[in-house]
C-alpha cells in the first residue's frame, strides 16, 4: 500500500511467496517496468511482482537502493558533495561484491533484472556470467552453463572450419 | 485495504525458464562478449541454439551498437591497384584472415576515411562508403560544388547517432578551392542528399594545399578536426578531449586542449615519450606517422627500417614487421560479428 514515511513515498512490493517490502518510490522507480506502473499512475496500491522469489527481490531491492541517486538530509544530491568518480569507484566496488553469489541465484537475478527492466543490474548480471566464460574452452563453457552439444561430430566440424582462424 | 483502484499486477512471464533457455536472456548475455573476432564465430560452435542467435542479423547489429565505442584494431589496408588489401594485426585466435576483409575495385582508389567500421574510398569519379564486415557497399554522387576532378579534397565517414541503429551514416567532404576558400559538406544516409555548402576562408599564410587535404580527421565528442598546416597530427587526448602529437629525431610529443571555467581554450603539453630504445632506433632511423587508429588511439609508426603500431597513453609498442618501403597504411577498427 502506497504510504507516506518521514516525507517520502513509499510503495510495496509483494513477491509470489507472500512476502511484502515497503520500499521508497524513488528505489522502486530503477526498474523501469515498475516507473511505467506508477506514471501511469496504477500503483498506489501493492505491487505484486511474480516470477521472483522472496530472496531475490530482497537482492534486487538492496541493488536498486544503492544505485538510486541519493539525497541527504538537507536535500542536496549526495554527488555535489562526493566527486562523481569517487561516487562512481565506490558503487564498482559494491557491485563488485554484490554479485558474488552462486550461479543460480546470479541467473535468478539475470532473470529479475530483465523482467524488471533494471538496466545496471541487467549489466552487471550478464557481464559478470561472459567474464566467467569467456576464457574458457567450449566443453567448459557447455558444462558450466549446463548447456547441451547437440551436434553431431561432423556438424561441429564443419561449423570450426568455417571459421578456423577463431579456433586456433 | 480500501481502495477501489485495480489491483496492479505484472504480467508473469510465460515461462520461468532458466535465463539460458530464454532467447532474449541469451541474447543480452551474449551480447558482452569481448568485441573480438572470435566471440561469435566460437559461441556458435556451442550449439544449435547459440549458432541460430550468433548468426542473426538483428543480434549482430546489436551486437556492433552495444561494442560501438571499443572496437579492437583489426588491422589496416593497404592500398594496391586495384585492391584494397587487409591485413590483421591482432594474435591468434583473432586473426581474420584477409580474404575476409579485403576490397576489390575496378580503377585505383583512394581511401578518404575510416571510422565506425566504414571506410570512405574515392572511386574516381563517384564517393564509395563500403563496410567490409557486411560487405555492403553504398555509392554516391560528388555534390555539385565539388569538382571531381580537383585533387585537394578529403573527407570523413560516421555512422548516425546510436539512436539511428548502425544502419545510417554521414559522409563530410572537405576541401579548397581557388578562390581560397575551405569547403565542407555533409552527405546523410537517412536522407539521401547533401546538406549546404558550408565555405571559409583560409587563413593567410597557408597554401590552397592545405593538409586538410590529405591528413585524417579525428572526431572528438561530435566534431570533426583536421589539421590545417603546422607539423602535428590530431588524435585523441586521454580522457577523450582533442589532442595534438609531433614527433621529432626519436621523441614522440603530446598536447592536448584545455578548457577553462569560462570556456577559454589553451593548449597544454602533455606527455614526452623517448621512443629510440623502445623501438630499438639507431642514429640512422627516424619517426614517421604513417596512421592513426581513432578509437584505440594508437599511431602507425615507419622508423626507415620497421613498422610499429605505438599506444602512447599509456605506452605500449609492438613492431608489425621490417620494411625499407614507406607506404600509407590505413588502420581498420572495427566490430566482427557474424551475421551479416
Amino acid at each position: 500500500m502506497a504510504t507516506r514515511e518521514a516525507g517520502k513515498k513509499m510503495i510495496m512490493l509483494k513477491s509470489p511467496d507472500g512476502m511484502e517490502f515497503e520500499v521508497e518510490e524513488a528505489v522502486a522507480m530503477e526498474s523501469q517496468t515498475i516507473r511505467k506502473m506508477i506514471e501511469d499512475d496504477c500503483a498506489d496500491t501493492a505491487i505484486l511482482i511474480p516470477n521472483i522469489n522472496s530472496k531475490i527481490l530482497s537482492r534486487v531491492i538492496e541493488y536498486c537502493n544503492k544505485h538510486v541517486p541519493t539525497t541527504g538530509a538537507t536535500g542536496a544530491a549526495a554527488s555535489d558533495t562526493v566527486a562523481p568518480a569517487a561516487l562512481a569507484e565506490d558503487l564498482k566496488i559494491w557491485d563488485a561484491e554484490f554479485i558474488k553469489v552462486n550461479r543460480a541465484t546470479r541467473f535468478n537475478l539475470i532473470q529479475a533484472a530483465s523482467y524488471l527492466n533494471i538496466k545496471g543490474l541487467l549489466d552487471l548480471t550478464s557481464q559478470t556470467t561472459i567474464d566467467t566464460i569467456s576464457d574458457n574452452s567450449l566443453e567448459e563453457i557447455r558444462s558450466f552453463l549446463s548447456t547441451k552439444n547437440d551436434y553431431l561430430p561432423e556438424e561441429e566440424q564443419t561449423i570450426r572450419r568455417e571459421n578456423q582462424w577463431a579456433f586456433q | 485495504m480500501t481502495s477501489h483502484r485495480r489491483r496492479p499486477l505484472l504480467r508473469s512471464r510465460s515461462s520461468a525458464a532458466p535465463p539460458l533457455d530464454d532467447d532474449d536472456l541469451l541474447s543480452e548475455i551474449l551480447l558482452r562478449l569481448p568485441p573480438l573476432p572470435s566471440s561469435l564465430p566460437r559461441a556458435s560452435a556451442v550449439c544449435k541454439r547459440w549458432r541460430c542467435l550468433a548468426y542473426n542479423p538483428a543480434f549482430s547489429r546489436r551486437f556492433r551498437l552495444h561494442h560501438r565505442r571499443n572496437p579492437p584494431l583489426l588491422g589496416y589496408f593497404r592500398a594496391g591497384i586495384p585492391k584494397l588489401c587487409f591485413q590483421p594485426t591482432m594474435a591468434a585466435p583473432n586473426r581474420v584472415p584477409p580474404g575476409r576483409l579485403s576490397l576489390k575495385f575496378n580503377s585505383y582508389v583512394r581511401v578518404l576515411g575510416r571510422r565506425h567500421g566504414l571506410v570512405l574510398i574515392l572511386e574516381w569519379p563517384q564517393l564509395l562508403v563500403c563496410d567490409p564486415v557486411t560487405g555492403h557497399q553504398h555509392r554516391l554522387a560528388y555534390p555539385p560544388e565539388f569538382d571531381p576532378d580537383n585533387s585537394l579534397i578529403n573527407g570523413a565517414v560516421l555512422r548516425s547517432a546510436a539512436g539511428a541503429g548502425d544502419v545510417h551514416f554521414q559522409v563530410v567532404l572537405v576541401g579548397s578551392d581557388y578562390e581560397k576558400k575551405l569547403l565542407a559538406c555533409v552527405y546523410s544516409s537517412e536522407t539521401g542528399v547533401w546538406g549546404t555548402l558550408i565555405s571559409t576562408p583560409i587563413p593567410s599564410g597557408n597554401s590552397l594545399c592545405t593538409r586538410v587535404c590529405w591528413e585524417h580527421a579525428v572526431l572528438v565528442g561530435d566534431s570533426l578536426y583536421w589539421i590545417l598546416a603546422g607539423r602535428f597530427t590530431v588524435m585523441r587526448a586521454e580522457g577523450g578531449g582533442l589532442g595534438l602529437l609531433s614527433v621529432s629525431g626519436f621523441t614522440a610529443q603530446i598536447w592536448k586542449r584545455k578548457t577553462d571555467f569560462d570556456g577559454v581554450t589553451s593548449w597544454g603539453m602533455g606527455a614526452t615519450v623517448e621512443l629510440d630504445k623502445r623501438l630499438s632506433m639507431d642514429s640512422e632511423d627516424y619517426l614517421d606517422i604513417e596512421g592513426y587508429a581513432e578509437d584505440n588511439n594508437l599511431v602507425f609508426l615507419w622508423t626507415g627500417r620497421s613498422l610499429f603500431t605505438v599506444k602512447l597513453e599509456p605506452l605500449q609498442c609492438n613492431k608489425l614487421f621490417d620494411t625499407n618501403n614507406r607506404a600509407c597504411y590505413y588502420p581498420f577498427e572495427a566490430v566482427y560479428a557474424t551475421g551479416t
